[in-house]
């Protein structure tokens, strides 16, 4: 399967993904049928309002959700529930507090049965490639937000995963943090050539971090329209004070704009 | 003068906790010697301190004394592992699978309270006047506390962390080692403690009522032959056994972290 990675087979295959979810106060349709392609080595953006769907679709391709319609199909090969060529990154708060740096970015290696010393060389690498060199035997709570971010960055790519997930893994961070930390995601993708979905409020980091950006609308949650990014590699945050990035920007903004409103209009008429 | 002064922190610094606390002991030491001494009350009643140290020394060069000792010590610590196991067991269970919680949880809640020592006679006749019986209702004693703390603490558990464990495909057991185990430690830590001190007081209540030894029983004789200093002499040494056992255990469960790591 391997093989085909570079050629037609894509990587991660979307068909006809929906989700609904039957509450007590009636049926809410969050995701209408989606389909989506994605290449080896791609970052794609998801980007849309709040209650777009945007993290029910990420939970249902991390297997969080099992219960769907349509198929995920991860080289071909249609998965179902949490998978290890999936891994998660959260927006929240998601290294564990009593163990350090290095022992969370073990934890998958440790779960899966890997012996002591080659779990820990390989932590000390992943560490190395998120730029904590140095702080392998702090604990969290020594750490910046920023920083506990890339040890949870770490500990999900120690598991290989074709696939990278990240639900507004930045969300949670300052400004100017958030920037120097996208730089990062950006030079690690590049670097392993990781194929990554990135969920994101944020247009700016969309267009700074992707090669496409699904904008999705608000409820029920649709494709609403894909933008390639046709922009240099390797990016950085430096080239959002260019032009073609301020294109991009406002372009995107332009279509999420209508169905930000919408959702706006939503929340306020839910709180009347 | 040129440096600061802090006056305030000065005069504080002479009454520290510590001080205060050794100075409340010795105030009541006095006390009850004072008590002891006005001859208000009958003279057995208030020994003085001496004669519970002389009563102390008895029993600590008597060979019986350490056959009860060792009875007790033994029944309480049977008991305390049952009953912590038992409940972790019972907690986790509670805490993980909500509707099991919500059936069950309300039947261990109405029942912590109550006074474990009504089931001795049902114990006495599954288990015999010996030790079965004493550790049986320690067990009971301390079962409660912490499967009620365990349970508690499961659902304090970040569900990101959770989440985290499934995205790795964990297993239960391995969720309940690598994540709620450890995530765990502080309500572990005070069911421990109070599931320690409820099993010292169910083994000795149970020892006292009906046995044929074991520092309750002691206790008990004692009182019963008004040998008042020798009853306080077997409380002070139990006091300063559940001292101990509360030491062991906040030496033992500790999670690891920064704090402790700069102690090292």
């Amino acid at each position: 399967m391997a093989n085909d990675a570079q050629g037609t087979t894509p990587v991660l295959r979307l068909q006809n993904v929906a989700k609904t979810f039957f509450t007590p106060h009636g049926d809410v349709r969050a995701v209408e049928p989606l389909s989506l392609d994605i290449r080896q080595g791609e970052f794609i953006s998801v980007i849309g309002p709040s209650g777009c769907g945007k993290s029910t679709l990420m939970n249902i391709v991390g297997g969080l959700i099992e219960d769907y319609e349509g198929s995920v199909e991860v080289d071909g090969v249609q998965v179902r529930g949490c998978h290890k060529e999936i891994g998660m990154v959260f927006q929240e708060e998601s290294t564990f507090p009593w163990r350090t740096a290095i022992d969370n970015v073990a934890f998958p290696l440790e779960a899966a049965g890997m012996g002591r010393e080659e779990r820990v060389a390989k932590a000390r690498e992943l560490l190395h490639l998120v730029g904590l060199d140095g702080f392998e035997n702090r604990f969290p709570s020594e750490l910046s937000g920023g920083m506990r971010q890339r040890i949870a960055i770490a500990r999900t790519l120690a598991f290989r995963p074709r696939i990278l997930l990240m639900d507004e893994p930045f969300a949670a961070l300052d400004e100017q943090t958030r920037l120097l930390l996208g730089d990062k995601v950006v030079q690690i993708q590049q670097e392993l050539n990781q194929t990554t979905m990135l969920i994101t409020h944020n247009i700016a980091e969309a267009v700074q971090l992707s090669d496409r950006v699904l904008i999705m609308t608000f409820r029920p949650g649709r494709i609403k329209r894909v933008v390639e990014i046709d922009l240099p590699r390797p990016r950085s945050s430096k080239m959002m004070g260019g032009e073609r990035f301020g294109h991009y920007v406002a372009a995107i903004w332009d279509d999420l704009r209508e169905e930000a409103s919408k959702g706006l209009q939503e929340l306020e008429r839910l709180r009347s | 003068m040129a440096s600061v002064e802090y006056v305030g922190a000065r005069r504080t610094a002479l009454w520290t906790p510590g001080r205060l606390r050794i100075a409340g002991a010795v105030a009541l030491l006095a006390l009850w010697e004072a008590a002891g001494l006005s001859g208000l009350f009958f003279r057995d009643l208030l020994p003085s301190t001496w004669r519970i140290l002389q009563a102390m020394g008895d029993l600590l060069t008597s060979r019986e004394f350490y056959t009860h000792v060792g009875v007790t010590v033994a029944e309480i610590l049977i008991a305390f592992a049952i009953g912590t196991v038992l409940g972790t067991a019972a907690g986790l269970i509670l805490g993980i699978s909500r509707r099991t919680g919500d059936i069950f949880e309300p039947f261990i809640h109405y029942l912590a309270p109550t006074p474990k020592i009504v089931f001795l006679p049902i114990l006495l006749v599954l288990f015999g006047v010996g030790m079965g019986s004493k550790i049986a209702l320690g067990a009971i004693s301390s079962f409660f506390p912490m499967a009620l703390n365990i349970a508690a603490g499961v659902r304090q558990v970040s569900p990101v962390l959770l989440r985290v464990g499934r995205t790795f495909s964990l297993s239960r057991w391995q969720t309940i080692r690598m994540i709620y185990l450890p995530a765990l430690v502080p309500p572990i830590a005070s069911g421990l403690r109070i599931g320690l001190g409820v099993s010292i007081v169910g083994c000795l209540l149970s020892e006292y009522k009906l046995a044929r030894a074991g520092l309750g029983f002691l206790a008990g004789q004692y009182g019963d032959q008004f040998a008042i200093a020798h009853m306080l002499a077997v409380l002070i040494f139990i006091f300063v056994l559940a001292v101990l056992g509360n030491a062991v255990i906040e030496r033992l469960v500790r999670l690891p972290g920064p704090d402790t790591r700069r102690a090292k």
